[in-house]
């Protein structure tokens, strides 16, 4: 929740009082003439001058404020209260009422608002009494579609649909539910239109058609000193700049007020790629190996200090094999994908580690080197394939960009290069298909085209992130088939992120299965499914949906946050293996094999 | 084809909702527009010179045979004829519409063109010192008021620098340098406040793209943040700043009423403020289902021009 605007309020709170004061000031009279000093410049008795006829400035300016304010709180009060109503009414009781309202609306807000005034002026004649329905008229209804809104979202909640089967009659679920709960949204429009009656007021009153002299107003002193500017500038510049300021002052405070009453997340803080601790486990990786990862830890900053969502993860990937990052959600292994391809979202930062892609630095190297790797030496897919891709670009030409984003080669070339790899990633009629929008294909093929777009400048390493998630079982077998057929022909190695183990045991080579943003077992893949060495994967495994058999039992309890992880080994709470020795939090170790585990009691299980 | 159809029925159907209304509204509220023509001077009407201006305006018709007659009449461009000079609106309005027009369309031209490129390098330098200087300009072009704005520029480029002069109009054709010294001051008062609010819609809805997948795609492709920026950011942003420009369409008609009475520009805007201060009912009505026909074609124009942008909206 954000601050209170204070500033801004305590400044329409002075211009509030100030107007409620102006009859005890001891000001001159605003409306008295005083021919002789016309135009006089301040002095003890008129701090600020005399106008065109000898009147006081100061005072003028003051009792201008309170027929401003007067007005413009009044018509914002009349339109809350009309538009309010008939906002609630309308979607509260929906049917015939809704109907009414809304087009009501609709119809209203085809005037431009001065020009709604200005007819209402024509009929009923200028003047501050007319004022108030008027601008009431013109801002209703903003208010009704504001509550409207929000009477339509809250009478879908369950405790509306609750008390109202408990008998309560429908004004009063009116009143005291839906109206405290629309009371934010209401309040933020309340002061915007109090500001743009202001301005209304004084621009038909500058234009003589709001506030009749010899009243005072800020917009009829704009009015009458542009005659005399020449010769007293000053008369002109002081009620304009009450009016910016009374304006700024409110518009400020309605910002606030929208900030506190609907909290976003604060700004985030750019990424800083400084203040890294170089690991120091650098061992050269050896020729085979594309991808090498040493002791990666990623922060995110959060009111409450630094979290690690990631701590210490290493692996190595070799050409043509496919390891699988294992985890629950929240174990990390999406962010240490991101991490690898430099596109960490903007809260998350690399606290530590190094990683070498083809011998090649990536965590701490400049952001261009990062960027030239990605999409050519190393690419990603995601989850959800219709929100990664673009929605108003065809996706032939979302293809044909990478290619050219990489290789010096004219775009005809680069389009033909496209079709060519629909098809080979089995997208049917692919010069057809180049041509259409994401929103014309199903997500089995805007993943195709994904796939495509990844592979389209051979990469040496390719990390899936969840690929087949968000599709149907049938189709994410295809998917998972071709991604194995293209591995076997290009020699890409993979990084399959998933939490689905039956995936990984068809396709994986090695695995690393991630708990707490640690590493807590890695191995070969057949191996480490058929004896398992850490009580999590064995967790794991027993979880996984079969085909036949019972249901599984899911691991009792929850992953901890990254916020208050246990002091020793973080499965302990979950672990039905505890000893008292598992409040030391347990390393790493080789347990033969080529295989690694973070248990204690490994050689038991 | 079907949706831009559908779009121009509606449109069509509020125009003739929003003619109806303002018709009502003038023979439905009390006190007889003739008695209050009259009476203007001051002293009472006589009776008869009051029933012979009824009769010249129709208004001892029944009120649906004024109301179908009126309509007939709407539907073939004939919006009667002024009162206090006799030429029908019509061309009256014709002849002045234009030069309004231009005068949205300089502004709209200013604030875009300037308003665009700040927001962009608002939301890429996110907390930077430019950012923050575009935003507090923009939280002081948003609160003073147009007429203060145009009073001031002619005190300042007018009075003391004496660089342009303080208002009036040129054909184009007659001085074409002229008639752009003279559109330069008007056209900048009405762009100040436009220009805050692209500003900002601009920022706001860019920042709120670069959240979105496609986005990460795009920087997982190795494209330079420019490309980003301009070939996947920027066109999906397009379709809220459009949508502010043509919501303020409204606010900017209104704007010219007073930006053309500051400055003489004989436009349409400036017609109406002379007929209201003349009760020239014609004159009235026939400039304000002008203008809201033109508010509505443009929040036409805006929707199809969305349809175009984004190839989803097409498929509703
Ligand atoms: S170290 Fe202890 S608590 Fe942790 S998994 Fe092994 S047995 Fe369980």
């Amino acid at each position: 929740m954000r601050r209170f605007p204070w500033v801004s309020a305590s400044a329409v709170a002075f211009l509030v009082i100030l107007a409620l004061l102006a009859p005890y000031l001891a000001l001159p009279d605003p409306t008295r003439m005083d021919l002789a000093g016309r135009f006089a410049a301040p002095h003890a008795s008129h701090l600020l001058g005399q106008d065109e006829y000898g009147r006081d400035v100061l005072s003028r300016l003051v009792w201008g404020a309170r027929v401003s304010l007067s007005v413009s709180l009044g018509a914002a009060l009349l339109a809350a209260v009309v538009g309010v109503t008939l906002g609630v009414i309308g979607g509260y009781l929906r049917g015939g009422a809704e109907f009414v309202t809304l087009r009501l609306t609709d119809i209203l807000l085809c005037f431009p608002p001065m020009l709604l005034a200005l007819l209402i002026v024509t009929l009923f004649g200028p003047g501050a009494r007319t004022l108030i329905p008027v601008l009431a008229i013109v801002y209703a209804p903003s208010f009704a579609r504001v509550a409207y809104a929000g009477a339509l979202t809250i009478r879908s909640l369950d405790y509306v649909t609750a008390i109202e089967a408990l008998g309560a009659g429908r004004p009063r679920i009116m009143a005291r539910t839906i109206l405290p709960n629309i009371a934010g949204p209401v309040l933020v429009q309340f002061s915007l239109a109090v500001a743009a009656s202001m301005v209304l007021e004084a621009g038909l009153s500058f234009l003589g058609l709001g506030v009749t002299p010899p009243a005072p107003s800020w917009g009829l002193m704009i009015g009458a000193a542009r005659a005399t500017m020449s010769q007293a500038p000053q008369l002109l510049l002081w009620p304009c700049a009450a009016l910016t300021a009374a304006i700024l002052s409110i518009n400020a405070l309605c910002d606030g007020l929208r900030d506190y009453v609907d909290p976003q997340p604060a700004a985030r803080r750019p990424t800083r790629l400084a203040d890294r601790t170089a690991p120091g486990l650098a061992a050269p990786p050896s020729r085979d190996t594309v991808l090498s990862l040493r002791g990666l830890s990623v922060a995110i900053d959060t009111p409450r200090g630094a979290i690690q969502p990631v701590r210490d993860v290493s692996f190595d990937i070799k050409a043509g094999e496919t390891l699988a990052l294992v985890g629950e959600s929240g174990s990390g292994k999406s962010l240490t994908g991101l991490a690898l391809m430099g596109l960490l979202p903007p809260a998350a930062r690399v606290e530590a580690g190094r990683a070498w892609l083809d011998g090649i630095e990536v965590l701490d190297s400049a952001p261009d080197i990062v960027r030239g790797l990605r999409g050519d030496r190393v690419a990603m897919i995601f989850q959800d394939p219709m929100s990664s891709l673009n929605p108003v670009h065809r996706v032939g030409d979302q293809i044909a960009e990478v290619i050219l984003a990489h290789r010096d080669v004219g775009a005809a070339d680069a389009r033909s290069r496209a079709v060519a790899l629909l098809r080979q990633v089995g997208v049917p009629d692919p010069p057809r298909r180049a041509a259409a929008y994401p929103h014309e294909m199903s997500g089995g093929m805007c993943q195709r085209v994904m796939i495509g777009m990844a592979v389209a400048n051979g990469p040496r390493l390719l990390i899936a992130d969840e690929p087949t998630t968000a599709l149907d079982v049938t189709v994410q077998a295809q998917v998972l088939t071709l991604m194995s057929d293209l591995k076997r022909e290009t020699g890409v190695a993979l990084l399959f992120i998933t939490h689905n183990l039956p995936v990984v045991a068809e396709i994986a080579d090695r695995v690393v299965v991630l708990y707490a943003g640690q590493v807590v077992e890695q191995g070969d893949a057949a191996e480490t499914f058929a004896h398992p060495r850490h009580p999590y994967t064995k967790a794991l495994l027993g979880s996984a949906p079969r085909e036949e058999g019972p249901p599984p039992e899911g691991i009792p309890g929850s992953v901890p946050s990254p916020g208050e992880l246990p002091s020793g080994c973080c499965f302990a709470p979950r672990c039905a293996m505890r000893l008292a020795a598992c409040e030391r939090p347990p390393p790493l170790v080789e347990i033969g094999g080529g295989r690694t585990s973070r248990c204690i009691r490994w050689s038991e299980m | 084809m079907g949706w831009i159809l559908r779009r121009i029925a509606i449109s069509l159907l509020l125009i003739w909702v929003v003619s109806s209304i303002v018709f009502l509204a003038i023979h439905l509220v009390p006190g007889d527009p003739a008695e209050v023509l009259l009476s203007l001077g001051g002293s009472a009407p006589d009776a008869d010179s009051v029933a012979a201006l009824r009769a010249q305006l129709g208004l001892d018709q029944p009120i649906l045979t004024q109301y179908l007659h009126s309509l007939s009449h709407f539907v073939v461009g004939d919006l009667g004829d002024s009162l206090s000079d006799g030429t029908p609106v019509m061309s009256e309005a014709l002849r002045r519409l234009p030069r309004t027009l231009e005068l949205i369309g300089a502004a709209a031209l200013i604030s875009t063109a300037a308003g665009v490129p700040a927001g962009v390098a608002a939301a890429v330098n996110r907390g930077g010192p430019l950012g923050r200087c575009f935003s507090a300009l923009s939280g002081l072009a948003l609160s003073t008021p147009v007429f203060v704005v145009g009073s001031l520029l002619v005190m300042i480029f007018a009075q003391w620098l004496r660089l342009a002069p303080a208002g009036g109009y040129v054909a184009f054709g007659e001085d074409p340098l002229r008639h752009l010294l003279l559109l330069s001051m008007p056209a900048a008062t009405i762009a100040l406040g436009l220009w805050a609010q692209i500003f900002r819609m601009t920022r706001s809805s860019l920042l709120d793209v670069l959240q979105r997948d496609f986005i990460r795609t795009a920087r997982a492709k190795g494209l330079r943040e420019h490309a980003v920026i301009m070939r996947h950011a920027l066109r999906n942003a397009l379709a809220p700043i459009l949508t502010v420009l043509a919501l303020n369409v409204g606010s900017l008609l209104g704007g010219t009423v007073l930006v053309e009475y500051i400055f003489n520009w004989p436009g349409l805007s400036g017609a109406l403020v002379e007929a209201v201060n003349n009760r020239d009912y014609p004159m009235v009505v026939g400039c304000i289902v002008i203008i809201s026909t033109l508010f509505v074609s443009l929040n036409l124009l805006v929707d199809i021009a969305y349809g175009l942008l984004d190839p989803r909206v097409r498929a509703r």
